[in-house]
């Protein structure tokens, strides 16, 4: 019995554990076995095979039978994920539905989530740009959060590393706000655009629109071809699965690439519960999981445990990991764990129409578009709010037919269409103050399906946030008006949170245990080989896209791991 | 090309649910007759000519399945009565079923219809023309034959003259 035990024990047990296989569970479980760790992937959602778990990505639009509307009974039953722009009827598949996955709202908020392989590396919209030093010095100059253990300089080589692989499409720009990456040749900008460039840069000398910096591969290099990636189509049907790789997703890169050293165990339908802690060892020894489909409890054994369940699910499981040692939960020493979460502010945009180059249009589709880096409070505070903005900008030309009348005169317009004029528009991408009273907890009452206590949200927006909102119209409209356009609408769509899909924090980097919960190598600072590379490692959110910065920090940390472990020290 | 791609992709049993062949419509919510009465409406706003009209394109099953599927209650009951009220006008106008009137009844009694004082007739008649101008611009035959819909165009060109067709078309 004993040695039966010890069996089943040895058999559980690897080198390395990776909770999750999004965007940042994919490259620990890529870095970790590349550098000869049998690692055990644990993602609590289904299997999704390259290419052929896409199943609507070949369909044609009218093979749908709602031609991409959702039903009323999908609607219905989906509040929540039904508001997030990329869910329809060919992505559906891929999005966590309300009632499958209950969570309390303490407060409004939209919790969008893929569970699956791959997360929702996707279904993203695939932007990628660098934080730079005035994101990580950031919160030291104007002491809105801690201090950040790490500067721009200790991401940038690991920016480059997975830059490289992933496949980055970008344009060099020289921007302090936005350091330059490792870029494959940028997308093409429409006339109107490049307008407004011009216009832009004619007016100020501290504000840009560059071409935006997307996960695609606009010419494959070797390392691509290698993945089994070819060139973007640009079908700008991404979030269906891509059968090209044309885009960065787990599915087409990291992860078989993890499965060819033959060093990974993927396990899918597997929810962690818990990370064990050995009071004895004084170190994390392995998870629980859940069997998503027959609900047996199951343990796994590691030397080291990569945390990246996406951030606020890597704050419940750490807070659901107690033990005599931690009983607020896993390296939650300061009770600061589950606090200071923050995310991006989407509420406001703008739009208007063009009246010039009404003799130029453009052809074909572009998966990406124009993108404004920040630049309010960048060299000096000169606003009455924290932080700043960034901003989507695209411009684009309808052709409408005239759908007036009935019978054959309608039939031939509908068939004639005609160009309508140029049509601009443009969203904001706010930083928010990561406080304390924003944070998640777990209920101590409800449960969810597999037992696991359901985590309370309580994340809202503060008056930081509405006079950033109303900064961004107004100076959108005074850039807009002078680049000529016209009919200019601004909206503020009051949005919950959690719809930006950027949610960050709850177990915050820094340099002083006493208010951090992870050190500058994503460690924690009291379980050295518990590793937290998703976002809820943030300890400020900036104004750009997160995820190159979670894989460029997964890249870090897992590098820092291995040869720790070599040392003995973790 | 829907042939083959269902050859190319296997679907997982977990797929099932939401495959073309199995989102059927499990509660038709007109009766055959007035799906018959759609389509005739239907092809009396995009008619056959020289191509297929909104009937051959079976456009009507598709605004069956909108309206069943997509559209709360109150709209459904709009459009129901929507197909009744057409029936008995179009008794009183000329004197017989909606589908027996030539082109000219029917297309003057739509027309009535679009401009009509009632909202719940104008409410119909918008209803069903938009799901019959949708149907029909994505139906297959309009999508591969007419507008030559690619779902890979392998480029993007931001700036390119407007094409001579459109400029000499503007009326
Ligand atoms: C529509 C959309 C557009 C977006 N656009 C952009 C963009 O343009 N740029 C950008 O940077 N970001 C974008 N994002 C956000 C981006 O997708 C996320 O930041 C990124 O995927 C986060 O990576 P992650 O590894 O932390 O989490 P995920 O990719 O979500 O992966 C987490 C994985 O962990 C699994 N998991 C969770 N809990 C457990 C558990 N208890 N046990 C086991 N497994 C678990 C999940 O099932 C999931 O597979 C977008 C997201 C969406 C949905
Ligand atoms: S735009 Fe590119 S990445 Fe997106 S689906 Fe098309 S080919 Fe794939």
């Amino acid at each position: 019995m004993a040695n039966l035990n010890i069996d089943a024990r040895a058999q559980n047990t690897y080198d390395a554990i990776v909770i999750g296989s999004g965007i940042s569970g994919g490259w620990a479980a890529k870095e970790l076995t590349g550098k000869g760790l049998r690692t055990l992937v644990l993602e609590r959602g289904r299997d999704v095979r390259h290419v052929t778990d896409y199943p609507t990505t070949m369909m044609q639009p009218w093979e749908f039978d709602h031609r991409g509307q959702l039903t009323k009974e999908v609607k219905d039953a989906n509040p929540i994920i039904s508001k997030c722009y990329a869910f329809y009827e060919g992505t559906q598949q891929f999005f966590v539905k309300d009632a499958e996955h209950p969570y309390i709202q303490e407060k409004p908020f939209d919790w969008i989530r893929g569970y699956q392989v791959g997360g929702k590396s996707l279904m993203w919209a695939r932007q990628t740009q660098r934080w730079s030093d005035f994101d990580f010095d950031g919160p030291a100059r104007d002491g809105f959060s801690v201090d950040w253990p790490i500067r721009y300089a200790d991401l940038a080589p690991w920016y480059s590393y997975v830059e490289r692989f992933a496949g980055i499409t970008g344009n060099k720009d020289g921007l302090d706000t936005l350091p330059d990456g490792e870029f494959l040749p940028p997308h093409e900008w429409n006339c109107v655009e490049k307008h407004f460039q011009q216009q832009v840069a004619s007016r100020y000398k501290d504000r840009h629109v560059i071409m935006g910096r997307a996960a695609h591969i606009t010419k494959p290099q070797p390392v691509h071809l290698q993945q089994g990636r070819a060139q973007c189509q640009h079908r700008t049907i991404c979030e269906r699965g891509c059968p090209f790789g044309g885009y960065f997703s787990s599915n087409s890169s990291t992860i078989p690439w993890a499965a060819k050293t033959g060093k990974m165990t993927l396990r899918p339908d597997s929810v962690v519960h818990s990370i064990i802690y050995d009071e004895q060892k004084g170190r994390a020894t392995g998870v629980r999981i859940v069997d998503a489909n027959t609900k047996q409890m199951q343990e796994y054994y590691a030397r080291i445990i990569f945390l990246n369940a996406a951030a606020l699910n890597s704050n419940l499981v750490l807070l659901n990991s107690t033990s005599h040692r931690f009983p607020n939960g896993l390296g939650n020493d300061s009770g600061v764990l589950g606090k200071y979460v923050a995310f991006h502010n989407y509420r406001a945009g703008i739009s208007a129409q063009y009246d010039g180059n009404l003799d130029s249009t453009t052809d074909g589709r572009r998966p990406n578009s124009p993108y404004i880096p920040r630049f309010r409070n960048v060299y000096k505070q000169e606003t009455d709010f924290l932080r700043g903005y960034a901003a989507g900008f695209s411009a684009g030309r309808t052709s409408r037919a005239n759908q007036n009348g009935i019978g054959a005169d309608l039939k031939q317009n509908l068939l004639n269409p005609e160009l309508g004029g140029w049509y601009v528009g443009s969203h904001m991408m706010g930083e928010t103050i990561p406080k304390e009273t924003n944070y998640v907890a777990l209920d101590s009452a409800q449960k969810d399906p597999f037992g696991i206590p359901q985590l309370k949200i309580s994340i809202a927006y503060d008056d930081n946030d509405d006079k950033m909102v109303k900064d961004y119209q107004e100076q959108m409209t005074e850039m807009f008006t002078a680049a000529g356009f016209t009919n200019i609408r601004v909206r503020d769509d009051h949005r919950n949170p959690g719809l930006d899909i950027h949610e960050m924090g709850g177990a915050r980097m820094g340099k002083d245990p006493k208010t951090s919960v992870l050190n500058k190598w994503n460690q924690l600072h009291t379980v050295k080989n518990v590793f937290v590379t998703d976002g809820s490692c943030m300890t400020s959110t900036s104004t750009q896209n997160p995820s190159l910065t979670y894989m460029a920090m997964t890249a870090r940390s897992a590098d820092y791991a291995v040869k720790a472990m070599k040392k003995g020290l973790v | 090309m829907a042939v083959a791609a269902g050859g190319l992709i296997s679907l997982p049993a977990w797929a099932t649910n939401w495959t073309s062949e199995t989102v059927q419509l499990t509660h038709p919510f007109l009766t055959s007759g007035q799906d018959d009465l759609l389509a005739d409406i239907a092809e009396t706003i995009i008619p056959t000519t020289d191509t297929p009209g909104a009937k051959a394109l079976n456009v009507h099953q598709f605004i069956q399945k909108i309206v069943t599927d997509c559209y709360d209650k109150s709209a459904q009951e709009t459009f129901r009565n929507g197909l009744n009220a057409i029936e008995e006008q179009a008794q009183k106008a000329f004197g017989k079923p909606f589908r027996e009137g030539d082109t000219a009844q029917r297309t003057a009694l739509l027309t009535q219809f679009s401009q009509s004082t009632e909202p719940a007739q104008k409410e119909f008649y918008s209803m069903v023309k938009g799901l019959t101008v949708r149907g029909y611009m994505n139906s297959e035959y309009v999508m591969t034959n007419l507008t030559h819909y690619q779902m890979i165009p392998g480029h993007y060109y931001g700036c390119v003259p407007v094409p001579a067709k459109a400029v000499s078309q503007t009326k």
